[in-house]
């Protein structure tokens, strides 16, 4: 019985301690702004589905109006942070808003940091 | 010869005369007696010894109970041991007995005959070697010693932590290990019967989960930091990243993670979701192209179309006023 119990609490060990390697962790956001963005994303996440219910009421031609003018405003009633429109793809590690390529999450000045140290797979420097 | 068969024969017939009289256990006693007429290839002796006194103690408390016809038990138990006797005078014999009791004759003869058949059987198989008998099973158990090498590998098997996903998985390798190991393996032969399956799954079950003290989780969190050796080469490195989701499982399954148990049609005919609805209308022209873009839809599950339409149909009712008015 102990032994079981040793066993399964070793299961969920392994699961919180992943490996004894040690990696970079981070435990903070950037700054600030990049908090906000997060949270952004999160109640898009939430919203979502509403959202295109909503939508798909307001942007046809078929229903009646009036029931279209009350989608618009049930829509506008939602928490402004739930619109995807407000969420900005920020580099992940500088948290930089603008240069940031999309394949990999990150800014110009990191991006050329790291392929320069060849620790981007598969990126060279291009020559032709 | 006849005196001896017709007094071994008196044994199953005072027997079955208590078999008419209702008690389940003579009978059993009488089963009890004829099995342990076998004689086994080992230890023939001593179980022959131990067969002669049970049967006299068993003849003498059938015998000494009511009255029946006069037999000698010792002479019952030689005639046990002896006895293969030939087919035609077990028949006669066996008529004869039943024509001597008082009660139910053709009923007694079939008995005593079906019961002598198999006694026939059992002792056929038993000069073939396969007997089937739970004495069979003890006397296989010796006493075996153990070569050094034997009880070496025995031992590194138990301390070599293979430490499993499943710690229940890692009790049953052991386990058939050790069971692999020894000559005499503990699947083979027949079951004894003795423990009733217990269900022991979910009591185990309901003891880890009410017991994952912190200082168990301590515990195995410094077991696995102790027995998780860095990786010695690349292959090892791969398995580690496998085993924590890094690296995907080759080949490559596309549909891993989704489990789409529906079939095709549960996806396409959403028809029969509609019956809330009025059947004409805007509204249902609107439901119509909502389910035809469902339909299409492959990235959605059957479940998250559903919800879709019932937040229409939820969303429709609070509105009916409205359109009502409209």
């Amino acid at each position: 019985m102990a032994a079981v119990a040793v066993c399964w609490a070793l299961r969920a060990a392994r699961q919180v301690l992943p490996s004894p390697c040690p990696r970079q962790v981070r435990s903070y956001y950037v700054d600030w702004r990049m908090l906000r963005d997060v949270k952004r994303r999160k109640t898009a996440y939430e919203y979502a589905d509403e959202r295109l219910r909503i939508n798909a009421i307001r942007k046809n031609a078929i229903l009646p109006k009036e029931l279209q003018e009350v989608a618009d405003k049930e829509i506008a009633a939602l928490p402004r942070d739930s619109c995807p429109v407000r969420i900005r793809n920020r580099c992940v590690l500088t948290s930089r808003p603008r240069g940031v390529k999309r394949r990999w999450r990150l800014s110009r000045i990191v991006f050329r940091h790291f392929a320069d140290h060849a620790q981007m797979s598969g990126i060279q420097r291009a020559m032709w | 010869k006849d005196k001896s068969s017709a007094s071994k024969d008196s044994t199953p017939g005072g027997a079955a005369k208590r078999q008419e009289d209702g008690a389940e256990t003579s009978k059993q006693k009488l089963l009890d007696v004829i099995g342990g007429m076998k004689v086994e290839v080992s230890y023939r002796k001593k179980l022959q010894q131990l067969k002669a006194s049970e049967n006299k103690k068993q003849a003498m408390n059938k015998l000494e109970g009511p009255d029946s016809e006069g037999s000698v038990p010792q002479g019952i138990t030689e005639d046990t041991q002896r006895g293969k006797p030939l087919n035609p005078e077990l028949v006669k014999a066996a008529s004869a007995v039943a024509s001597s009791l008082p009660r139910n004759k053709k009923q007694t003869e079939s008995e005593l005959l079906a019961q002598l058949r198999r006694h026939e059987e059992t002792t056929d198989k038993q000069k073939k070697g396969g007997t089937i008998n739970i004495r069979n099973v003890i006397s296989e158990m010796t006493i075996k010693k153990k070569s050094p090498a034997q009880r070496g590998v025995r031992i590194s098997g138990r301390i070599s932590l293979q430490l499993d996903e499943d710690g229940q998985r890692l009790r049953r390798e052991r386990s058939s290990a050790q069971s692999v190991d020894s000559k005499r393996s503990l699947k083979v032969g027949k079951r004894l019967n003795i423990f009733t399956k217990a269900s022991t799954e979910p009591e185990h079950a309901l003891k880890t989960v009410s017991s994952p003290t912190i200082w168990d989780l301590e515990f195995a969190k410094e077991v696995a930091a102790v027995t998780a050796q860095p990786p010695r080469n690349g292959f090892e490195e791969m398995i580690q990243w496998t085993k924590e989701g890094i690296l995907w499982e080759f080949p490559i399954d596309n549909e891993v993670g989704m489990e789409d148990d529906a079939e095709f049609h549960e996806h396409i005919f959403l028809e029969k979701h509609l019956e809330g609805f009025p059947k004409e209308g805007p509204i249902r022209h609107f439901m119509e192209l909502v389910i035809c873009g469902l339909s299409k839809n492959p990235y959605l599950s059957v479940k998250q179309k559903v919800e879709h339409i019932e937040w229409f149909q939820n969303y429709f009712e609070e509105k009916k006023e409205l359109l009502q008015e409209i």
